[in-house]
């Protein structure tokens, strides 16, 4: 039915794939320049303390980084054990007044920070 | 001898007093005097006999003028010595007037009947004379001077003069009184022969103009230094420049009777210069400023409609020497540049208009012939404005004007109808010069290049247009490896940062550090497999992007082949363990890869976009498919999934019963195993007409939603400071803030206020018609 062409050379991407059948393939797969965006993985993408997309710096550091071209590398989000998101910078100046989270009153402790 | 007689009588000044009359001594002196003014030669020792004369004559003490001074004297030692001095004097000098007339009654005589040159001659040497001779007068009566006629002035007696300065003024009242008429007169004559070309004996003029200066004398303070010109202003300057003007007026209707304006200006030109030199060479350098403005009202402002006039066709004629020249013509005219200025501004509007329309249909679709027609203009006028204006700030301003007005708004424009067209045309023009293609510039030629494109960009109203376009074509550009040059990209984003700060390019600039870092990432996810012994099975890369940065969409629903599974999941894996707190989404609309086919008469290598892709391997399962299949396999959208087997139709790889035109859900098919291609590798991958056209809308329609929330931040912006505003003054506030961005519509302004009292930001004040108040 369908000649084999295949090439020596293509056997070993062939065994890589398990559950194909050898040889057997009109097309195989040399190649692949994917592209994927990352975010914060937050329920709600701003910042209810600075109001700014969770993505975005913090007011303070855009205010502040402007020259810094890395700037919003530091400006990371941090996760409360109430599942909350907040910039890691408006935290930890909200908690020095209130260790309790602004939407949920819940004391606050740190579940994991962004990276 | 006698010299020392008054030293002994001096000495003696006790008791003993020395009556010396003037007639003793007033026939030598007379005689002496008259030696002088015949200018016979001198020795210094007649010189100093003449002096001593007039020291005697002032040193004796005559009793009978005055008793006063003398009964002082036993009394005062000090105002003995001043009253010894004290009045003696008077005769002598009313002698020395009487005689200072006398001679110049005999000399009217001998002037009294000349005219023209030979009265200026006349004057002129006399004059000089005169004024020697009445300085050695002045030395042989020093001191007289130094004296009695001090002690005279002290007291307030007018008309006592310092004998040089009385030799002056019985100058001005006998000789310059009779004789100035004809003397001024014989001057403009001569000034007006070498107005119209003579040469002239210039050291005439300059005399008569001496002797009028330093006829100025200052009679209410005799005491004050130099000249005050009343003379010289009176009866020569007033009349100079009225003769100046009847002359230049008479000449310059004359001249322009006959000869072109452009003509006109170089003679204008010429005699403002040679009026100047005038000044320099033999008038009063007070003259200088009045005699050019007479020179310019008659010249220029009396013309310069006509000019003005002219100034249009030199523009139309490209005639910059010409226009550089009435530049620094009327730029002499207080106010007279306005009208200039309003003329280049409009003439400049129409020409970058008529050379936009010129370019016809070339110009709305092609990005470069665009830009190049627009900066043609520009370069031309903007070294018109350098050299022939002077780089004038007015000038300078109606450039900048005009290039605004024919940029945004131009036939360009017109035919798309929307004034952002221009923005999003020079944004394209930059992706065709930064874009990687076999015609890049050179280094620095294409520094040059976008140089010349931000002076485009100066000028564009409609900023935020520019920047959407560009952040698209500039994602594209890096996504897909298209970039000619880092370099020339990181220069352009600091030259729009330069431009418009900041907040403009802060999203390009973290495009540009994205893909640097997706660089590294490959790297170490490459590392990471080969030290777990792991391979994809293909050839993987990855560009890992921040969300809110790019303008790209979200993915579309995709079923991902288990054939890209793998990587997907390695990737995955890998990126958590790098970064926590992440998720991935997975942009398929813009990855892209390739496939090696083994079912055709060659190998080919097929550049597939992920959806072909996905489509494609369906075919190592069967043969054929229906749409409806494919749809469900691949998860696929079908009114997607229909373009992209469109695609393939056209490519040939796949076959179908049903025109291309005509698939449906239900269609049928099939691998077309006759797939034959010149190249080896074929690149399938191009876009799709609505994927474009899609993109197009959404970028105009971002730009609008975009734009109502700056219009409303600012708004806010300006209401948290007012509290209280009027709304025009608000909209006006607006227009201003947002003018470096783009050009709100008032509308626009309007609903965003309305948009703003519903959220409760603002309300509008009670019983107060078009007022609004800040609620905090």
């Amino acid at each position: 039915m369908f000649t084999k062409v295949a090439m020596a050379d293509e056997n070993d991407n062939e065994r890589m794939d398990g559950d194909n059948q050898k040889l057997e393939k009109m097309f195989t797969l040399k190649k692949w320049n994917a592209v994927a965006m990352w975010s914060w993985d937050v329920e709600c993408d701003t910042c209810a303390i600075c109001r700014v997309q969770v993505m975005d710096a913090c007011l303070r550091c855009q205010a502040e980084s402007k020259k810094d071209s890395y700037g919003k590398q530091d400006c990371v989000v941090v996760w409360g054990e109430c599942n909350h998101s907040f910039h890691y910078c408006c935290m930890s100046l909200w908690v020095k007044q209130n260790n309790r989270c602004p939407l949920c009153q819940q004391e606050w402790s740190i579940q994991r920070m962004g990276k | 001898m006698s010299n020392k007689n008054t030293i002994n009588s001096m000495n003696n000044s006790g008791g003993l007093k020395t009556v010396i009359d003037l007639d003793q001594i007033w026939g030598d002196l007379n005689c002496g005097i008259k030696q002088v003014y015949n200018r016979e030669s001198m020795s210094k020792k007649r010189y100093i006999e003449l002096y001593t004369h007039v020291y005697n004559y002032c040193t004796s003490v005559h009793q009978h003028n005055n008793g006063r001074g003398c009964s002082n004297t036993t009394k005062n030692k000090k105002s003995q010595v001043a009253g010894g001095a004290q009045l003696v004097g008077m005769e002598l000098y009313k002698r020395l007037k009487e005689f200072l007339k006398n001679y110049l009654i005999r000399l009217l005589e001998d002037g009294l009947h000349r005219m023209d040159e030979d009265v200026l001659k006349f004057y002129t040497v006399q004059w000089e004379d005169y004024q020697f001779c009445s300085k050695v007068l002045d030395g042989v009566c020093a001191y007289l001077n130094r004296h009695w006629v001090k002690r005279e002035c002290e007291e307030g007696r007018k008309y006592v003069y310092e004998i040089y300065q009385l030799a002056l003024v019985t100058w001005r009242d006998n000789l310059f009184k009779q004789l100035n008429k004809p003397v001024t007169n014989a001057v403009l004559k001569l000034i007006e022969k070498e107005r119209n070309g003579e040469t002239i004996n210039t050291r005439l003029v300059s005399g008569v103009i001496n002797c009028y200066v330093e006829l100025g004398l200052n009679e209410e303070e005799p005491g004050a230094k130099g000249p005050n010109l009343s003379v010289y202003k009176e009866s020569f300057e007033n009349m100079f420049l009225e003769d100046t003007e009847r002359f230049y007026t008479r000449e310059s209707s004359a001249f322009l009777a006959e000869n072109p304006v452009t003509e006109y200006m170089k003679r204008a030109e010429q005699r403002l210069l040679e009026e100047q030199r005038r000044v320099q060479m033999y008038l009063h350098e007070t003259t200088s400023e009045r005699l050019a403005k007479t020179c310019e009202k008659v010249l220029i402002q009396k013309h310069l409609e006509l000019l003005h006039s002219e100034f249009k066709q030199l523009l139309d004629a490209d005639k910059d020497d010409d226009l550089g020249r009435m530049y620094s013509l009327v730029a002499r005219i207080p106010d007279g540049l306005g009208e200039l200025r309003g003329l280049l501004e409009q003439h400049i509007a129409t020409q970058g208009l008529a050379a936009i329309e010129k370019c016809g249909e070339a110009a709305h679709n092609d990005p470069k012939i665009y830009v190049n027609t627009i900066l043609e203009v520009h370069k031309k006028y903007n070294a018109l404005v350098l050299v022939a204006f002077g780089n004038d700030s007015g000038f300078v301003a109606a450039l900048d004007k005009a290039c605004g007005r024919f940029i945004n708004t131009n036939a360009v424009t017109k035919s798309a109808n929307s004034s952002s067209r221009s923005p999003e045309l020079l944004a394209k023009y930059c992706d065709l010069l930064l874009k990687k293609s076999n015609k890049n510039a050179e280094e620095a030629e294409l520094e040059d290049t976008l140089n010349q494109v931000m002076v485009v960009f100066k000028y564009i109203e409609d900023k935020d247009v520019f920047q959407k376009f560009y952040s698209k074509m500039l994602a594209k550009r890096l996504v897909q490896h298209m970039s000619a040059s880092d370099d020339a990209e990181a220069s352009m984003i600091s030259k729009l940062k330069q431009a418009c700060g900041f907040e403009y390019t802060s999203k390009l600039q973290r495009m540009f550090q994205d893909i640097g870092v997706s660089k590294d990432l490959n790297e170490q996810f490459r590392n990471h497999l080969t030290s777990y012994n792991d391979t994809l099975g293909i050839d993987f890369s990855i560009q890992v992007l921040s969300s809110g940065s790019w303008p790209f969409q979200q993915s579309f629903t995709f079923g991902l082949p288990s054939e890209l599974e793998r990587s997907v999941s390695r990737f995955t894996n890998f990126y958590s363990s790098q970064h926590s707190g992440r998720k991935l989404n997975w942009l398929y609309n813009m990855s892209k890869g390739e496939l090696n086919t083994n079912c055709f008469k060659n190998r080919y290598t097929l550049q597939a976009s992920t959806f072909q892709m996905a489509v494609l391997l369906q075919f190592n399962v069967a043969d054929s498919w229906t749409v409806a299949q494919l749809e469900e396999n691949t998860q696929i959208k079908p009114d997607f999934l229909i373009q992209v087997i469109q695609i393939l139709l056209k490519a040939k790889l796949l076959n179908c019963k049903d025109d291309e035109s005509d698939v449906t859900i239900n269609s049928l098919v099939y691998l077309n195993l006759g797939f034959k291609n010149k190249k080896l590798r074929v690149n399938i991958n191009i876009p799709m007409k609505t994927e474009l056209k899609l993109e197009q809308e959404t970028t105009h329609k971002h730009i609008e939603e975009d734009r109502k929330l700056l219009i409303q931040a600012a708004i806010v912006r300006i209401m948290k400071m007012r509290k209280v505003h009027q709304h025009q003054q608000l909209v006006a506030e607006v227009l201003n803030q947002l003018s470096s961005r783009f050009k709100p519509r008032v509308q626009t302004i309007k609903k965003c206020i309305d948009i703003l009292i519903e959220k409760e930001y603002l309300e509008r004040t009670e019983g107060q018609k078009d007022e609004y108040k800040y609620l905090a």
